[in-house]
């Protein structure tokens, strides 16, 4: 006993940054770079960073590949949806992996296991090649939701969105970045004295490269938990090595993941949509040069750098000030206003507004989906990993579906196409009233007048036999933390749990 | 009145701003040149290998004077229907300016009324796809005014097809075999590395 409490004290001693019981960073320092909280934060938006590039590396060298594949637009087509659509079950896989073996494991072996895909693309020569390629290059997307869990591990309620937030948008810039950075590899790669067609191909290689550095970096260089890493903590005894199909469960039992997977693929599903077809839309509609069009494409994402963020930093502020209501009310509104202003971008017929809205449109897109992230570490505590890989995989399944319905094929124009992208999202992003929360409410309801709990609503994902095993102990520490969601007025009045409560179970 | 003068005014000066920005639509120029090039209907070229033959000059059945206002001449290789199907940057559009069928130029002379011909090997730019020839000749503006071409009106006689370089080298092959197996075998051994970690652990 003694050498535990020993232990305890040296913990709490060698964080560089504040922390909670969970030992959470309960504060976000940019520019450090401290493990385990801040290295972490760094290692998990670079890498997503790299598989994003991967995974959009393809569409600025179009031109010159569908020359030397003899592509057709439905094969470019194909391709594109083959690009997001293979991440929809990767990241629920990836959500069980975390869950599993820990964000650490889970990422960089899935990083390393898709870099194959990025360096055979250099090695494609048929439709049928290249959309291979693109489908398995894009399973890497499914990083993002290691990225998602690791910052939920790692950092407490009331930085967790802004956590989220960066890291995501931070890796989501890699979307665009990667319409910058592909055309200045293949220029320089072409003067150094290759044929066009061969060096596109040798252009892949540093997306790849990129890719298998990043996981050699989270490998050697992260940590899952504060504490330690799964399999230390699971021999320790600190964590207990969790029952998978408990785990599942509780994740696709919980209607709230399924309500913020669907609306996360209006954000997010919608990004990924538009990072595939814009150049395209500016370079049809109003004759700029290709250059010109993969410039605006490229600020289309890399709006990212500020916008996700904000939309995280933004529900840590609301949810400070209003808890758990006000990040759901400001999710809705975002993303509404977000429809909106693709309704517009639809209609406009002058390059300069056109770009303009483009730009307001991609700011409020992107910061949804922050704010969707700043809801979800609330959803479950046990089934984290699952849930956050559930909305993970909604957002690409949004991308698959609006590409499908309206950009695919000659029934809709580009510009109607997008019109009624923005009148869907709005109708999608409408079923957020429907989310409630027992202990904090919903948009339109307060907390429960029966007195519900951060922990009734919590414990009810563990059987008594586990508790009394004490597999529980993490989510309790969890349920006390994230009492800040009741808002500041509502945290001395609301009801504190009383050791002989018997918990309810919540849908 | 005098507004309605005004609109067409600047409507006809307009129309004269369009001819003189270039903007030439293909169904109003004549085809007064005849081209023909060395490769046979269905035949297929290897870039860098082969050669066309390309034979040009004016249709002599044409009045006295039609190639007055010919300054330049620029033969041009187009593709054929087969290879712009489906395929939106390759689109045939009436307005020149905007118009992608031609988009490899084979050479671009200044024009004489005699005969000509030239030897010109396919360049390593140009993709596998099936082509045609085609001649335009340019006024002192430089804008269109008569062309020529090695096939028929629809497009579908006289056609060839080349094959480009691969652009793939057995040196990149092997480099990307080498980098996979190299990311593969880490991800085995990252697994083995934290197992081997577990067992530390318990011990």
């Amino acid at each position: 006993m003694e050498i535990t409490g020993n232990a305890e004290e040296s913990h709490q001693n060698k964080f560089a940054l504040g922390v909670d019981s969970e030992h959470k960073a309960t504060e976000f320092k940019l520019f450090s770079f401290a493990a385990p909280h801040m290295r972490a934060f760094h290692l998990s938006w670079i890498s997503f960073f790299a598989c994003f590039v991967s995974t959009f590396a393809a569409p600025p060298l179009l031109p010159i590949i569908r020359d030397d594949l003899d592509l057709t637009a439905t094969d470019i087509g194909n391709a594109g949806i083959a690009a997001v659509s293979g991440a929809v079950f990767a990241r629920i896989a990836m959500g069980t992996a975390c869950d599993l073996f820990g964000p650490r494991l889970a990422s960089a072996t899935l990083t390393l296991l898709t870099a194959p895909a990025v360096y055979f693309t250099s090695i494609s020569n048929s439709a049928v090649s290249f959309l291979l390629v693109r489908f398995f290059t894009g399973f890497s997307l499914a990083t993002f939701v290691s990225t998602q869990f690791w910052m939920s591990s790692l950092f407490s309620g009331r930085v967790v969105g802004t956590a989220n937030g960066v890291a995501g948008g931070w890796g989501n810039l890699g979307g665009g970045a990667t319409q910058l950075i592909m055309p200045l590899v293949f220029d320089l790669i072409k003067h150094i004295g290759a044929n066009r067609f061969t060096a596109w191909r040798i252009a892949f290689f540093i997306p790849g490269l990129f890719q298998t550095l990043s996981a050699f970096g989270i490998f050697f260089l992260g940590q899952d938990l504060p504490d330690g890493n799964y399999s230390q903590l699971h021999k320790s005894g600190d964590k207990h090595k969790d029952n998978f199909a408990r785990v599942f469960h509780h994740a696709v039992g919980n209607y709230r993941g399924w309500i913020l997977a669907l609306t996360y693929g209006y954000c997010f599903g919608v990004e990924l949509t538009i990072d595939n077809i814009i150049a395209q839309y500016f370079y049809d509609r109003f004759n700029v040069n290709l250059n010109t069009a993969g410039i605006i494409a490229a600020s289309f994402g890399l709006a990212n750098i500020f916008s996700r963020p904000g939309g995280g930093i933004l529900s840590d502020v609301v949810g400070k000030k209003f808890g758990m209501r006000g990040r759901l009310w400001t999710l809705w509104i975002v993303q509404t206003l977000g429809g909106v202003f693709c309704i517009l971008l639809g209609k406009v017929g002058s390059l300069s507004v056109s770009i303009a809205v483009m730009l307001i449109f991609s700011v409020f897109v992107q910061a949804a989906c922050g704010l969707t992230f700043g809801v979800i570490p609330f959803v479950s505590s046990r089934s984290l990993g699952i849930v956050s890989g559930m909305t993970g995989a909604g957002g690409n399944v949004g991308a698959v579906l609006t590409q499908v319905i309206f950009f695919r094929g000659s029934k809709y124009s580009t510009e109607t196409g997008i019109t009624l992208m923005g009148v869907m999202i709005i109708c999608c992003t409408s079923v957020i009233m429907l989310i409630y929360f027992p202990q904090w409410g919903g948009m339109f309801c307060g907390p429960s007048s029966k007195g519900t709990t951060e922990e009734d609503y919590y414990m009810s994902e563990w059987t008594s036999a586990e508790k009394e095993k004490g597999f529980h102990r993490a989510t309790l520490k969890f349920s006390e933390n994230s009492r800040t969601e009741r808002g500041i007025k509502k945290v001395e009045s609301a009801p504190t749990p009383t050791p002989d409560r018997t918990p309810n179970t919540y849908v | 009145m005098e507004s309605y003068l005004l609109a067409a005014a600047s409507l006809f000066i307009l129309c004269l701003a369009q001819t003189c920005y270039g903007d030439v639509l293909f169904s109003t120029l004549p085809q007064t040149l005849v081209v023909s090039a060395s490769p046979m209907d269905g035949q297929v070229l290897k870039v860098g290998e082969d050669s066309i033959r390309v034979t040009w000059g004016l249709n002599q059945s044409f009045p006295e004077g039609t190639d007055a206002p010919y300054n330049e001449v620029k033969l041009k290789l187009c593709y054929a229907p087969i290879s712009q199907e489906d395929r939106g940057w390759r689109k045939t559009v009436d307005n020149l300016s905007k118009d992608r069928t031609c988009q490899f130029t084979i050479s671009h002379r200044t024009y004489t009324r005699i005969t000509h011909n030239l030897t010109w090997i396919i360049e390593s730019d140009v993709p596998t796809a099936v082509y045609f020839v085609r001649a335009y000749a340019y006024n002192s503006s430089g804008n269109e005014v008569a062309y020529g071409q090695t096939t028929d009106t629809k497009k579908s006689t006289n056609l060839f097809k080349v094959q480009a370089i691969s652009g793939r080298h057995l040196s990149v092959d092997i480099a990307s075999i080498c980098f996979s197996a190299f990311a593969l075998l880490s991800a085995v051994g990252f697994f083995l590395v934290e197992r081997r970690g577990k067992n530390a652990a318990k011990n």
